[in-house]
């Protein structure tokens, strides 16, 4: 095909055309940013309130001067998972919501490359959460600890957790890209994940660790190695990230599936 | 016009793949219960405006969604140089499309809009000035789309449906929101993109609003095609001559001689004469000595014809 000879040709063939379009899409709106200062706020609440808190007498959470107790104050720095899946719904749902996937998809009618384009960036986008709340929280803790009574980290740890934050988050994201293609609408989408892991995941990772640990968030708990109330323990690490990478990849096969076919008006 | 100048920048870097015919056949498309495209066939010409006619709920949208590969047809077949959407590679540099129901992200700009739809689509992201430039909103390229009038989401649909040079372009309802003087524009622009051989389908539910832009017409009604012709063919339907005569038999016999002459009575005792201007129809009769009580050239209402079409077929 002949192209153009003036200063615009038409034509241009760089690879990850769709993941880069998917970034594009979040970086030109200023959604992307304000979610980025919720990763930095909610995490310095979670460091700031672990060294801060008071021991709750009868639901003893491990303290700072055991390794369980230590670990999980530099664990909060993984909370950028939540701001992950949450953009990861908006992201899909936001196409129906304005009505861009009908311009997506005359661009690349192959609808699982967009799906698979877009789970790609956001893996991307949640794992830069993930990378940012671990900066974050760990210079908080670093910065607080001195003012407690503690023990130290050591490096593995460290590493463990910024590796376990930085994967979880990127796959959360793609959970949520999941979750947004199939519930679709923008409002419940958002509603049933608040609901999900803030109030039903939290209760049954808490009381019923055994079943707990094998949910989404359960698995994250495996991956970071943190210590529940009364030393409960969850997966190992390999253990948690298999569990967390099997969700991932069943939900995005089903949300594949579920998008195929179906008629966009 | 400065727009004109622009527009031939814009057609040098045309990508030589110009004028495929666009093709449905036997298109039949149910939502549950409701049948929106029933068994629907006709063809599109290259180097052609055709105005896709219908009023409101016709089905016109829904037949380009299956085009477009948007809606899957339940069954028939829909294809542009006889490849269906999805079987084009990187689409939008051959068809371009703007289609209703297409929404823009309130919070990006004009600009971003159209280089995130060039980057999926592998059009090289300089396009996205050159089309804006073409649809006149270079000044508002930096703006959020939320502020746009619908005039100027108009223009920025159909930049963004020009991004990849296409030699075949789909676009529903584009005069909607465009004030006189973006009509007379779209006109001009539409004309000018067929003259260079591009295939041009532009789809409206108000015939008069295309009627100076269109050399086809495709008319439906209730998802069926009423009429498929040039428009010539309409716009002869609109000339007659109102004859009132006691001898109706004689002069009827009298003009049939003449081929491509019509009779049509008509429901106040005179009849309308199709075919032979007011002359012919005297001199006609003057011939077979036919009495003649009234005798004058009329010329209905365009719409009126499109009208009496598409409503015939809802009856
Ligand atoms: N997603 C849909 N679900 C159900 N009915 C639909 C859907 N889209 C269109 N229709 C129906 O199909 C018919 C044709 O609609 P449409 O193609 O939008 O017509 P037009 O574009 O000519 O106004 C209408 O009766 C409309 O209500
Ligand atoms: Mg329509």
């Amino acid at each position: 095909m002949s192209t153009a000879t003036t200063s615009a040709p038409v034509s241009v063939e760089h690879r990850p055309r769709l993941v880069s379009s998917e970034l594009l899409k979040v970086t030109s709106t200023k959604m992307w940013l304000g979610m980025l200062v919720g990763v930095v706020i909610f995490i310095a609440i979670g460091i700031a309130s672990s060294i801060f808190a008071p021991e709750q007498p009868g639901f003893a959470q491990p303290r700072l001067t055991t390794p369980e107790g230590i670990r999980n104050l530099f664990a909060n720095a993984g909370g950028a998972y939540l701001f992950a899946i949450i953009i990861g719904a908006l992201g899909m749902t936001q196409e129906l919501r304005h009505q861009t996937l009908t311009s997506t998809l005359l661009s690349e009618p192959h609808r699982n490359k967009v799906t698979g384009a877009k789970m790609a960036a956001y893996f991307v986008i949640g794992a830069f959460y993930g990378l940012i709340g671990v900066i974050v929280g760990y210079a908080m803790a670093f910065a607080l600890l001195p003012l407690k009574e503690h023990t130290d980290i050591s490096v593995t740890a460290l590493w463990q957790i910024a590796g376990g934050a930085i994967l979880g988050s990127g796959l959360f994201a793609v959970l949520g890209v999941a979750v947004g293609t199939l519930v679709r609408n923008q409002i419940a989408a958002i509603l049933g994940i608040l609901v999900w892991v803030l109030v039903i995941e939290q209760l049954v990772v808490t009381f019923l660790p055994k079943i707990g640990k094998w949910l989404p968030g359960g698995a994250l708990a495996g991956v970071l190695q943190t210590t529940g109330a009364n030393g409960t323990t969850y997966l190992p690490i390999w253990g948690g990230a298999l569990v967390l990478l099997g969700y991932t990849a069943l939900f995005a096969t089903v949300a594949a599936l579920t998008t195929q076919r179906r008629d966009v008006t | 016009m400065t727009h004109a100048a622009q527009l031939t920048a814009g057609a040098v870097a045309s990508g030589g793949s110009l004028g495929q015919p666009v093709e449905v056949v036997g298109l039949t498309k149910m939502f549950g219960s409701v049948l929106a495209v029933d068994d629907l066939s006709f063809t599109v010409a290259p180097g052609r405006v055709t105005g896709f006619l219908g009023p409101n709920g016709a089905g016109k949208t829904t037949t380009l969604r299956c085009l477009l590969g948007l809606v899957a047809p339940t069954p028939g077949s829909a294809t542009i140089g006889g490849k269906r959407y999805d079987q084009i590679g990187t689409p939008i540099r051959t068809v371009g499309s703007a289609l209703e129901a297409t929404g823009f992200h309130p919070g990006r700009s004009a600009i971003n809009h159209l280089r995130i739809v060039a980057r999926s689509g592998g059009v090289d992201e300089r396009r996205a000035d050159v089309t804006l430039s073409l649809v006149g909103l270079t000044d508002s390229a930096g703006r959020s789309v939320g502020g746009f009038s619908l005039g100027m989401r108009q223009r920025l649909q159909l930049a963004a449906a020009l991004l990849g040079d296409p030699g075949v372009l789909v676009l529903d309802e584009p005069a909607n929101g465009l004030d006189p003087e973006g009509i007379a524009w779209l006109r001009s622009f539409l004309r000018h993109l067929a003259g260079e051989g591009r295939t041009v389908l532009v789809s409206s539910h108000v015939l008069s609003e295309v009627e100076q832009t269109v050399d086809d017409v495709v008319i439906i009604a209730r998802g069926h095609l009423v009429r498929a012709c040039p428009l010539t063919e309409l716009t002869e339907a609109t000339h007659g001559v109102v004859v009132r005569t006691p001898q109706l038999a004689e002069l009827t016999a009298a003009l049939a001689a003449a081929p491509g002459v019509t009779v049509v009575p008509q429901a106040d005792g005179s009849v309308v004469v199709r075919g032979a201007d007011a002359a012919a129809v005297g001199r006609a009769a003057l011939t077979a000595q036919v009495e003649l009580h009234e005798l004058r050239a009329a010329t209905s209402d365009l719409e009126q014809v499109f009208l009496s079409l598409t409503g015939g077929a809802t009856s």
